[in-house]
């Protein structure tokens, strides 16, 4: 089991590589610092969702709401900063307890009502989105303080690169650094991380060996939308503003990248590191496909074929393993 | 024999509704216009939904049914404007949109075989295989239109979308063809039975012999078929041909499907219900529209109504399992 996640991280990593070499021998600009720097701070607000819905995804549920949920989450603290200026702090907050309202209220209605997340979060999707596009008519916000504007311009670590220019890691990859660190640590070091996988992988032994079944679930939609809160913080800083409809279709995006990682939607299965290979997968492609002059007509296609690929030969894989495994149950 | 059914709950729901939008705005919602206007507009969502269902019943889900739609419906459009002039007239023009309509029609079929063989010969999981083909129809679509939109059909196709026989407009008609061939499909032939069996239990259906495999190659072709019908309504009606006409019906489709009462863990669904539940998201988003309520105020308002009709649903099961001898064992603790 172990293994077969690991060989599935190493084969992702592979051809992540594969993919970086060629693109690298087609363009000169795609290895260079500020190129990765842009690739990987423009893809952040992705991975930080990527995060979240891993754990979704984890315990076999799924998260539709989360593009809504980022979206009027933007919109709250571009409202809040404007109205009542505040701090980074509290606007983190705002923005933190929002998330964790809407992911309470999704995981207490699939924990309890036992209502299926693909629906519940349907619905929730288009009661948020309907309710965000009524209040701001679809409306952009400018004039966000410029503490918050300058809070999305800090750079730390900065080094020269060969061309002598000033280089530095921005904010918003530093966030999501921490952010990946902090699930990777809840994943693997905390009774919740078990909790998770063990609700994922066979919801009747979890509850025998006294697993809470009902609190995993709330809680990982929680965790779910506090994740959904830093990306909103993230993505207003990294844009300066906040257009409602930035987020249509985002949520199928952030699933794609994280069973891209590995992650089974049958649950119990899937890793952080998994899925933030995931999301490099898929900012190094699009990135690439610009870089190498691939007309933009192209690039659906081949994200498309791609994410058939790596699901089809996933599932090629696991049979021929199963096949060498000896038949214990009966199956077809 | 009136049982209080799922469906019938519904179609309460469908008549009140109706009832309370004609008393809101008699002068408005209960003319022949407003009918008419609204039977024009519900095939294009209600055949959608009718693919989404047969997927939903075998458990699945077809992510790629709207960009199916738009494909196919590029693919007809393409044929039907290149091969139009103003020269072209009469039996000419006629070969033409049957043409564009098989066009349409195979490409749809190839889109819903390409789904159908990744998930019962691969043995893919549905939403996997079909978020990936979702967006290479996309893809293909772009590359296809440039982005732009296809126009420049003779005007006779405009009738699918916009004649009448009679009074009654002919999509809803359409419409009502597919319905009843979905429902005798799934309820007087094998096939459907197989298609609830296997949603309720794919290796027992594999043991008792059925060809699942071919079932579900069938199920996704059939959708994509319901994809081609709605595809072509939609390119007659606006007359033209672009990538996201329609693509904010997949998750609406979705929604009408549960709203309708189908298990979205497959197994149980019905055509009635399906087809009630469209009625209902009609209704309310005209209804709504003609009172004069913000359109997006209509989005959260099924939001709450899916989410509300299934907390009813799931009470509902609750009470009966409360209160009845245990018929059936509770789900956690038995299954071993």
């Amino acid at each position: 089991m172990k293994q077969r996640t690991k060989s599935k991280e190493l084969w992702i990593f592979i051809i992540l590589v594969v993919l970086s070499v060629l693109i690298s021998a087609r363009s000169n600009v795609f290895l260079r610092p500020d190129n990765l720097i842009d690739l990987l701070k423009n893809n952040a607000v992705l991975g930080i969702m990527a995060l979240g819905m891993t754990l979704v995804i984890i315990t076999g549920g799924i998260d539709l709401s989360v593009g809504a949920a980022v979206a009027v989450l933007t919109v709250l603290i571009g409202k809040f900063m404007v109205t009542f200026g505040g701090n980074l702090l509290l606007t983190f907050l705002v923005a933190v307890a929002g998330g964790v309202i809407i992911g309470i209220i999704n995981g207490t209605l699939i924990a309890r009502a036992n209502i299926p997340a693909i629906v519940v979060t349907l619905g929730s999707m288009s009661i948020i989105n309907g309710l965000m596009l009524y209040y701001t008519n679809g409306s952009w916000i400018n004039d966000l303080p410029a503490w918050f504007i300058d809070f999305g311009k800090i750079t730390l670590f900065k080094f020269h690169d060969a061309g002598g220019n000033v280089v530095g890691i921005p904010i918003q990859i530093i966030i999501f650094l921490i952010m990946a660190l902090l699930t990777w640590a809840l994943l693997k070091y905390t009774l919740m991380g078990r909790a998770v996988y063990a609700v994922g992988g066979n919801p009747v032994s979890a509850k025998r060996v006294g697993i809470n079944i009902e609190r995993t679930l709330i809680f990982v939609y929680a965790y779910m939308g506090f994740l959904a809160g830093v990306a909103a913080v993230t993505h207003t800083s990294i844009m300066r503003q906040v257009d409602p409809n930035a987020f249509l279709g985002f949520e199928l995006q952030v699933v794609a990248a994280v069973v891209v990682g590995g992650a089974s939607l049958a649950g119990g299965n899937g890793s952080i590191i998994g899925t933030v290979l995931g999301v490099l997968f898929m900012a190094v492609l699009n990135n690439g496909l610009i870089l190498t002059h691939i007309p933009t007509f192209w690039q659906k296609i081949i994200v498309g074929l791609i994410i058939i690929l790596a699901v089809s030969f996933d599932v090629i894989q696991r049979k021929r393993m199963e096949k060498s495994l000896p038949r214990v149950d009966v199956e077809y | 024999m009136l049982k209080t059914s799922k469906e019938m709950i519904l179609l309460y729901v469908f008549v009140g509704l109706f009832l309370l939008m004609s008393a809101a705005s008699p002068s408005k919602f209960l003319t022949l216009g407003n009918l008419q206007s609204m039977a024009t507009q519900l095939p294009e969502l209600g055949l959608i939904a009718l693919g989404m269902m047969v997927v939903i019943i075998t458990g699945g889900i077809d992510l790629s049914i709207t960009f199916t739609a738009a494909l196919s419906g590029i693919v007809g459009a393409l044929v039907l404007s290149s091969g139009y002039s103003a020269g072209v007239e009469g039996t000419a023009v006629i070969f033409l949109i049957i043409k564009a309509l098989l066009a349409t029609l195979i490409t749809a079929l190839i889109c819903g075989f390409v789904n159908g063989l990744l998930i019962s010969y691969v043995g893919v999981s549905p939403i996997l295989v079909t978020l990936g083909t979702m967006t290479l129809f996309e893809g293909m679509s772009v590359w296809l239109t440039k982005g732009g939109a296809i126009s420049g059909f003779p005007g006779q196709y405009q009738w699918i979308g916009n004649g009448y026989l009679g009074f009654i407009p002919v999509p809803i008609l359409i419409f009502i063809v597919f319905a009843v061939l979905t429902l005798i499909l799934l309820e007087r032939t094998a096939w459907g039975r197989s298609v609830y069996m296997f949603g309720c239990n794919p290796v027992a259906t594999f043991f008792s012999g059925i060809n699942t495999k071919k079932v579900v190659m069938l199920v996704y072709l059939y959708a994509a078929m319901m994809a081609a019908m709605a595809a072509i309504i939609m390119t007659s009606r606006y007359n033209s041909a672009k990538v996201d006409y329609g693509s904010s019906y997949l998750l609406q489709s979705v929604a009408i499907v549960v709203l309708g009462g189908t298990d979205i863990a497959g197994g149980y669904g019905k055509v009635v219900g399906t087809v009630v539940a469209a009625g209902i998201v009609q209704v309310l988003s005209s209804g709504l529209n003609l009172i004069g309520i913000n359109r997006f105020m209509v989005d959260v308002t099924m939001g709450v109504l899916l989410i509300a009709v299934l907390l009813l649903n799931s009470f509902i099961s609750k009470r009966k399992q409360g209160k009845g001898v245990k018929k059936e064992p509770k789900k956690i603790g038995i299954a071993v």
